[in-house]
């Protein structure tokens, strides 16, 4: 069974992100007054992606490489998650930090594409998701070192179900709140979408893919954000615990789906910062996340 | 003693037998014939007496006189009086003392007309091409009246723009010729230091469209106003009505006090669609979209009512020498009134929303800045002038139309910034609603809405009309021909003068804020590319041949980029 949920892990995660990308859209459109596209508008943009020609447009190996990458992080990071409350096969056998690093990797990723492009606004683009990078990874890494603090151990599934495992307590609502700030920056939605900043620079890293390189970055991010949300449900709503696994399943996509419509909202009701600004809010995001763990260490 | 009387003994107690001639049509306006060697003297002495550069306007009277005419127009807004100093030399040695050391918004007049009519300026600090294609071919002055208005110089390739030396240390990142923040094609070459601008050259001027050449060519004078308003997709009315004033102040047309009040309501509308499309376009490059798709769904209301009135969405095609082609019957009256009733109501909550929003606050306050000082010296207009703590606005300063009549404030705010600029233009949209209501109040009763024009104006008279734009205040010259169609017609756009202060903005703001801070002045390219003739189709290629540029169009086999 455990083998079963490693693909049980990544067929919804493939299948369903460009679903919440879609509600996401749609809510998007709501706020602006707009019909909005149909909500499986994403799935179209795909097909439509993927079926194109494969150009590569900078000529060398790791402007193709890239997307490749980026996809297989992800792919990795959810075959690993226990989705649905279960530890599968994989989650066992590795601890909080490899999620963390095949994360970065992903990031890593899109930066090698980026300056594989050799684009001056991939440039920016690359510079801006660098810094972004380095400065909201952070976060995430205490979400889970609050995990494993609490729970006294590395291990995935404790590491992430903190909350349910020993109790809701004062460091996690502290952390709840600085990951809920950094959430619009891990999915790169408003105010914090800057390393894509379409009339700025274009879409930055990505201003030179197209067609399949193109749409495995699309399904990349898409698999990131559900990602990040369905980590938010996680660790810090102890719901989809009922020891029945595909209910669990169902109320963590619920879940998530709220986090979904939060994102959507924050996003349609914010302009885009600037770097100089985001990298400021960045840092008080990081020191409130280390004050958590401090709290944590200190048993609060 | 009045300004007009004032500004006479000035030039004449200075520069005493250079000042050829002193002419006042009309208490507003004051034409000066200058010897060019007291052109630059003289031009400071205006600006000194506390004029504002307006717009320089060139024009060739070889086969009359054997010269080329220059003038400089210079706007005194406390007074309400413009000044015309006209001067001219002959074609054999086409040279003036440049006043752009002294008036830097006149660089550009002088650059247009070095390419136009092969004049030469002593002194000008940047004489680089400016409107022509840069394989246009030298010696050929297209402006000129022999050169045909469809002459095709052949292409060349090998050509290139050079653009400014870029300040050591930065990097240059190319905004243009196609880039979404620009609605246009047009060139930037922004010089970065990590995400800090250094410094920006423009290369412009390539949606050529050659409007001037083919007016002063082609067409009749009561089809000009038709091809004036394709100028701007957005402020057609305003260059309608600007071309119309001036060819109705030259020839000496009166216009029914009707015309002039539905010429005031047309212009009023297009200001709330101009102020609403703005503040939509100014979310989009903040990458505030929920601004843009709101402040758009209400500026749709303002498109059904021109729609009503004139029958198109936009470009009304309601301007004719002499008045205007619909009337304003009661029935589309009251519904003109039911509209701005809720207009107004949307607005409010739009307003609210916006001015109220610190993210906003923090994406516009104190981005741009120029100040005011600056703003004289650059001879900005419109909104971005009033939130640089100038109260300008040809609507009060030079009335036209309908808007003597009119009780209203001009916003005027002393941000200096983008966020006064918004400020500004969001507050005018209230005044606009309070101007169409007092309009269509004031209104005479009934009355013709055209007079009819003569068969021949009489020829080579100049005259000079300002209208405020809802970017800023057109400027339009117009000089009388023989052949029922203007000798010269010269237009300037708001984004003229403003478009020369960007860089000046620019510098030391952040790139991410490049979009808003070009945005403020609402570049309206298509107006202020309006002049250059007829393009040989290589714009675009030489621009890209660029090292820095290879990297955004690459071709497979490596071949030259192209757009």
């Amino acid at each position: 069974m455990s083998i079963v949920a490693i693909f049980v892990n990544v067929l919804l995660f493939l299948l369903l992100a460009p679903l919440f990308e879609g509600v996401m859209r749609r809510i998007t459109a709501r706020v602006q007054s707009r019909q909005g596209p149909p909500i499986v508008q994403p799935y179209y943009d795909l097909f439509k992606l993927l079926g194109k020609e494969r150009i590569n447009s900078a000529g060398n190996w790791a402007f193709k490489l890239a997307p490749l990458a980026a996809l297989a992080s992800i792919l990795a990071v959810v075959s690993l998650v226990p989705f649905g409350s279960r530890v599968n096969a994989l989650g066992g056998r590795v601890d909080a930090i490899t999620v963390v690093y095949l994360l970065t990797l992903g990031g890593v990723s899109v930066l090698l594409g980026a300056l594989a492009s050799r684009n001056t606004f991939a440039a920016i683009g690359a510079s801006r998701e660098m810094v972004t990078m380095v400065m909201v990874e952070p976060v995430l890494a205490m979400t889970l070192i609050l995990g494993a603090v609490r729970t006294h151990s590395l291990g995935l599934g404790p590491a992430v179900f903190s909350t349910a495992g020993a109790g809701f307590s004062l460091s996690t609502g502290v952390m709840l709140v600085a990951y809920l700030l950094a959430l619009q920056a891990f999915v790169a939605k408003q105010p914090f979408d800057i390393p894509e900043a379409e009339i700025e620079i274009l879409e930055g890293p990505f201003i030179e893919y197209s067609g399949p390189d193109y749409g495995m970055f699309r399904i990349y991010m898409m698999m990131k954000q559900m990602f990040y949300a369905w980590l938010f449900v996680a660790v810090f709503i102890p719901i989809g615990r009922t020891g029945l696994y595909p209910l669990n399943i169902l109320l963590q996509l619920l879940g998530t789906l709220v986090v979904f419509v939060v994102i959507a909202l924050v996003g349609s009701t914010n302009p885009r910062l600037r770097i100089d600004q985001a990298v400021k809010i960045y840092a008080v995001l990081i020191l409130i996340a280390l004050g958590a763990v401090g709290l944590a260490v200190a048993g609060v | 003693m009045d300004a007009i009387a004032r500004i006479e003994t000035g030039l004449k107690g200075r520069f005493g037998a250079d000042i050829k001639g002193l002419s006042s049509p009309s208490p507003a306006r004051l034409f000066v014939d200058v010897d060019r060697r007291a052109l630059r003297a003289s031009s400071k002495m205006l600006i000194e007496l506390g004029g504002r550069y307006m717009v320089g306007i060139g024009y060739d009277e070889i086969a009359r006189n054997g010269t080329l005419g220059l003038i400089h127009t210079f706007a005194f807004d406390a007074d309400h009086v413009a000044v015309v100093l006209r001067t001219s030399a002959p074609a054999s040695d086409p040279t003036f003392d440049s006043i752009t050391p002294d008036i830097p918004n006149a660089g550009w007049s002088e650059r247009e007309y070095q390419d136009l009519l092969g004049m030469k300026f002593t002194g000008h600090p940047k004489p680089k091409r400016l409107i022509l294609a840069d394989d246009w071919p030298d010696g050929i002055y297209p402006l000129r009246k022999e050169v045909p208005y469809n002459l095709e110089p052949p292409a060349a390739e090998d050509v290139a723009y050079r653009l400014d030396e870029a300040p050591p240390g930065t990097t240059i990142v190319p905004v243009g010729p196609f880039h979404v923040s620009l609605h246009e094609p047009e060139h930037f070459a922004v010089y970065v230091d990590g995400e800090t601008i250094k410094g920006c050259d423009y290369r412009g001027f390539m949606t050529h469209r050659g409007i001037e050449k083919l007016c002063q060519t082609q067409v009749s004078y009561n089809e000009v106003p038709f091809v004036a308003e394709r100028i701007c997709g957005i402020c057609g009315s305003v260059h309608a009505v600007c071309y119309a004033q001036a060819v109705e102040t030259a020839a000496g047309i009166p216009i029914s006090r009707r015309a002039e009040y539905i010429r005031t309501i047309m212009l009023e509308i297009e200001r709330l669609h101009s102020h609403l499309l703005w503040l939509g376009i100014a979310g989009h490059l903040i990458g505030f979209d929920t601004v843009f798709m709101q402040a758009w769904r209400v500026r749709e209301k303002v498109m059904w009512l021109a729609e009503r009135i004139t029958g198109n969405r936009k470009t009304y095609g309601m301007v004719l020498i002499g008045g205007v082609r619909r009337d304003i019957t009661p029935e589309i009256r009251s519904e003109i009134e039911g509209m701005l009733a809720t207009l107004e109501k949307e607005v409010m909550v739009l307003k609210n929303a916006v001015i109220g929003d610190s993210a906003i606050h923090r994406r516009t306050k104190g981005v741009g800045f120029l100040s005011k000082e600056d703003a004289i010296r650059w001879s900005l207009v419109g909104p971005v002038a009033r939130a640089r703590g100038l109260r300008l606005d040809a609507r009060k300063d030079h009335p036209y139309a309908a808007y003597g009549d009119m009780t209203f404030d001009v916003p005027v705010v002393d941000s200096c910034d983008v966020w006064g600029t918004l400020v500004v233009r969001v507050l005018e949209i209230f005044e606009s609603i309070a101007i169409l209501r007092q309009a269509l109040a004031g209104m005479p009763a009934d009355g013709p809405i055209l007079t009819a024009i003569p068969e021949a104006l009489p020829p080579l008279r100049h005259a000079v009309s300002m209208v405020e734009a809802p970017r800023g205040e057109s400027v339009h010259y117009v000089i009388t021909g023989e052949e029922n169609r203007p000798e010269r017609w010269r237009v300037r756009a708001p984004t003229y003068p403003n478009l020369q202060a960007v860089p000046a903005m620019l510098l030391d703001n952040q790139f991410a804020d490049f979009p808003i801070i070009l945005g403020q002045i609402d570049p309206c390219f298509s107006c202020t590319d309006r002049v250059a003739v007829v393009d040989a189709g290589t714009g675009a290629k030489r621009v890209l041949g660029r090292a820095e540029l290879e990297g955004m169009s690459r071709k497979p086999e490596g071949g030259g980029s192209r757009s």
